[in-house]
Parts: structure tokens; C-alpha cells; sequence
């Protein structure tokens, strides 16, 4: 029992010694650049192929996605966000009527923090560029981070104005400045045109990029609620173009069943 | 060139047996999910749209006159990641085939395509663990 412990101590601490260390850029700040997983739920399942008789099968599920995990550097979060007693009413019948009144449902833009991790990463050395595909058009976001502060005359939008800064190895966007029509979350989140919203971005000691954003809005929420934060794998699939957005079941719902997207 | 002879299976794991769907609703929202249809007819259009692609197809009906369906169908980017694309559904356009959906209760001539079936026998089709 004693030799088999030993052995394992050893291999743990062979395959920490033979981790790669983390990329940084010549700043010295943890290099996020690359190519991440696509951000949205997609149903899982398989894919058999037959193709002259060979039989080849595609194993596609990421609902663990959903499932918080002990990531090292992430915030305590809690499970929902916590509504003033004047706005738990409304919440509860958007939730209950989201596959109705849910502006993403009709290709509507998710906003942030609800479009979640980006799909590609450019790190510069005073701006920092967010590239996302989303059904809803495939934005992106530039994040100074030369120490300027948020714009002064920007107009309101669903992603906000964002700055960025180094906190350690985490790189933390702050952004402001939103429209109230977007929800932060499927659930019927609410918020108002005060939303401040944080996102911390790392690598994980697998070089995975960790993602997790707290909402912050005493218009709304009785407290900030910080979210579970998810590990994005790096994925080199080509980004490709979305193509346009066009639903109208809405008509056709017979009762408003619906399950997580995001 | 050579015309390879394929078959692609999509066994698709999800929540309610028969079909998966990418937007929020749930399928028995708008399906009878214990229903499938076959029919045979003609492709006219495939839209690879979010977020479900659309397939168009014209039927003869009983009385022998001319049916327009409409199919929605899981999502691009799914199909993409499955190793299907648009040419492979388009291929059908003009060309007489047999689809099996889940059919709208309703009762419109609008439907859940899981299944469709292209002359030279190529199959590319939705398939519920469950049922597998």
C-alpha cells in the first residue's frame, strides 16, 4: 500500500514537473490568444458513418458544460442571482415564458455576459480583441488595456464599453454602458441600462481557458452574483461566417417547454 | 469521378425520444413526438439557416393535388460538427425522396425532418439513442 502511494506522489509529481509552462506574451502576462470552443450548446448525440462499409462514429455532448467545477482561480458563485422583492414577480414569468418573450430565442443579440467566452482571442499589447460567432451576427469586442477609462460619449449597447486590466494572471474586463433589453441570462435575467459587468479570463494549469463573469446592478439584484465559472478547451475549427438567423416557431408553440441553450 | 456510396447515421442523444432541437423550445412543444410521418415527394429549397435549417419539398396529396411541407431540421453549426453540410441536404434539390418527420400538431404541413432518404439509397438521418 505504502509502495503504491509512493508511486503515485512520484507520477503526480512527474506530470507536474513535465507541465508546459504557460504561454506569455513579451509583456509577461499570460498569452489567452488562440482559438476557443464555440460557445453555445449545441444537442448532443453521436454520428455514425457508413462510408463503403466502414462504420465511424462521432461522439458530440457538451452538457458538462453546465456542471460548476472546482477550477483553480475561480470566485465563489452562486447558483442563481439574487432579485429586489419588486422584481422576482417579472422574473419568475419571463422565465416561465422564455421560449415567448426571450429576445435570443428570436436571433436578438445575448449581450454580455450572456454570450459567454469568445470564440477567438488576440492579445496586444494595448488592446485586447474578442472575435464571437453567434446566431444572431458574429460580433466582437475591442478591450483597451492602456489604463484608459471607459468612453464618455459611447451610446448604450448590448455588449457595453470595456476596458481591461491585469489582476495577476487573470485578465479582468469591466464593462458598462448596456441597454436594458437584453436578458444576462437565460433564466428571465433581467437587468437595467446600470448593469456594471466583470469578466475574468485565465489559463487553467491545462492551458484551457477559464471564464466566469459576476453581475453587478443594485438597480435590479440585491447583491453582485458571480456565476460558475466554465473551462473552454482550445478548438481549431475554422470561424466561420453565421449564417442568418430566421425563427418563427414561435407561432407554433402549443406550451412553453424549453431547456438551457447557454 | 468516383461516386462514393455513404451512409451517415446521426443518433442524436437528447432529452425526449426522436428529435433534438437547438432552440429553446421543446419539441413536444410544437411535434407529436410519437407520430412520424413518411413521406415521398420532391426537394424545392434548403435554407442553411439559424437556428434550424429549413428544407422545402412538394408532395402529392390523397386527392392527388400538389402539397408544399416544411421541414426544420437541427441547427448548422450541428450539422457541421457532425461532418454534414449544406451540398449534402442541397443534393436532394430536384430529386425525389423519401423524408420520415414528426409532424406539427397543428396539423400545418410543417414538420421535425428526422430522416431523409435520397435515390441512390444515401441516408442522412436523426436518431435517438433510445431508439437505437
Amino acid at each position: 500500500m505504502k509502495l503504491h502511494l509512493t508511486a503515485l506522489l512520484l507520477m503526480a509529481t512527474l506530470a507536474f514537473s513535465q507541465q508546459k509552462p504557460q504561454p506569455r506574451t513579451a509583456d509577461g502576462h499570460p498569452d489567452l490568444s488562440g482559438t476557443w470552443t464555440f460557445g453555445i450548446d449545441l444537442p448532443p448525440g453521436d454520428l455514425v458513418k457508413v462510408v463503403d462499409g466502414k462504420v465511424t462514429r462521432t461522439h458530440w455532448d457538451r452538457t458538462t458544460r453546465h456542471r460548476a467545477n472546482d477550477i483553480p482561480g475561480a470566485l465563489p458563485w452562486d447558483k442563481a442571482p439574487s432579485y429586489k422583492p419588486e422584481f422576482q414577480e417579472k422574473v419568475k414569468y419571463m422565465a416561465e415564458n422564455e421560449s415567448k418573450v426571450d429576445p435570443v430565442f428570436y436571433c436578438d443579440k445575448p449581450g454580455t455576459p450572456r454570450i459567454g467566452s469568445p470564440r477567438k482571442i488576440i492579445q496586444l499589447p494595448k488592446e485586447t480583441i474578442f472575435l464571437y460567432e453567434d446566431i444572431s451576427g458574429d460580433t466582437f469586442r475591442i478591450i483597451p488595456t492602456d489604463g484608459r477609462g471607459h468612453r464618455a460619449k459611447a451610446n448604450p449597447s448590448a455588449y457595453g464599453d470595456s476596458i481591461g486590466r491585469w489582476e495577476k494572471d487573470i485578465f479582468v474586463v469591466e464593462s458598462t454602458n448596456f441597454v436594458d433589453d437584453t436578458w444576462f441570462g437565460e433564466e428571465g435575467y433581467l437587468h437595467s441600462d446600470k448593469m456594471r459587468v466583470i469578466e475574468r479570463l485565465w489559463l487553467t494549469p491545462e492551458h484551457n481557458l477559464a471564464y466566469q463573469a459576476t453581475v453587478e446592478d443594485p438597480a435590479v439584484l440585491t447583491k453582485p452574483w458571480t456565476n460558475f465559472a466554465r473551462v473552454i478547451p482550445p478548438n481549431n475549427d475554422p470561424i466561420e461566417e453565421s449564417p442568418t438567423c430566421k425563427e418563427d416557431d414561435g407561432k407554433r408553440l402549443l406550451n412553453l417547454d424549453h431547456h438551457l441553450q447557454r | 469521378m468516383k461516386n462514393p456510396i455513404y451512409a451517415v447515421l446521426l443518433g442524436a442523444a437528447v432529452l425526449i425520444p426522436g428529435v433534438s432541437l437547438f432552440a429553446h423550445h421543446s419539441p413536444s412543444a410544437i411535434f407529436d413526438m410519437k407520430k412520424k410521418v413518411a413521406l415521398k415527394g420532391t426537394v424545392t429549397k434548403v435554407d442553411w439557416v439559424n437556428p434550424h435549417i429549413v428544407v422545402y419539398m412538394d408532395a402529392k396529396g390523397d386527392d392527388g393535388s400538389v402539397e408544399n411541407w416544411k421541414f426544420e431540421s437541427n441547427p448548422p453549426r450541428w450539422f457541421t460538427k457532425v461532418g454534414v453540410t449544406r451540398a449534402d441536404f442541397a443534393a436532394a434539390t430536384g430529386e425525389s425522396v423519401t423524408v420520415e418527420i414528426v409532424r406539427a400538431i397543428d396539423g400545418s404541413k410543417y414538420g421535425y425532418l428526422q430522416k431523409i432518404t435520397f435515390p441512390n439509397g444515401n441516408q442522412i438521418s436523426l436518431e435517438s439513442q433510445k431508439e437505437e
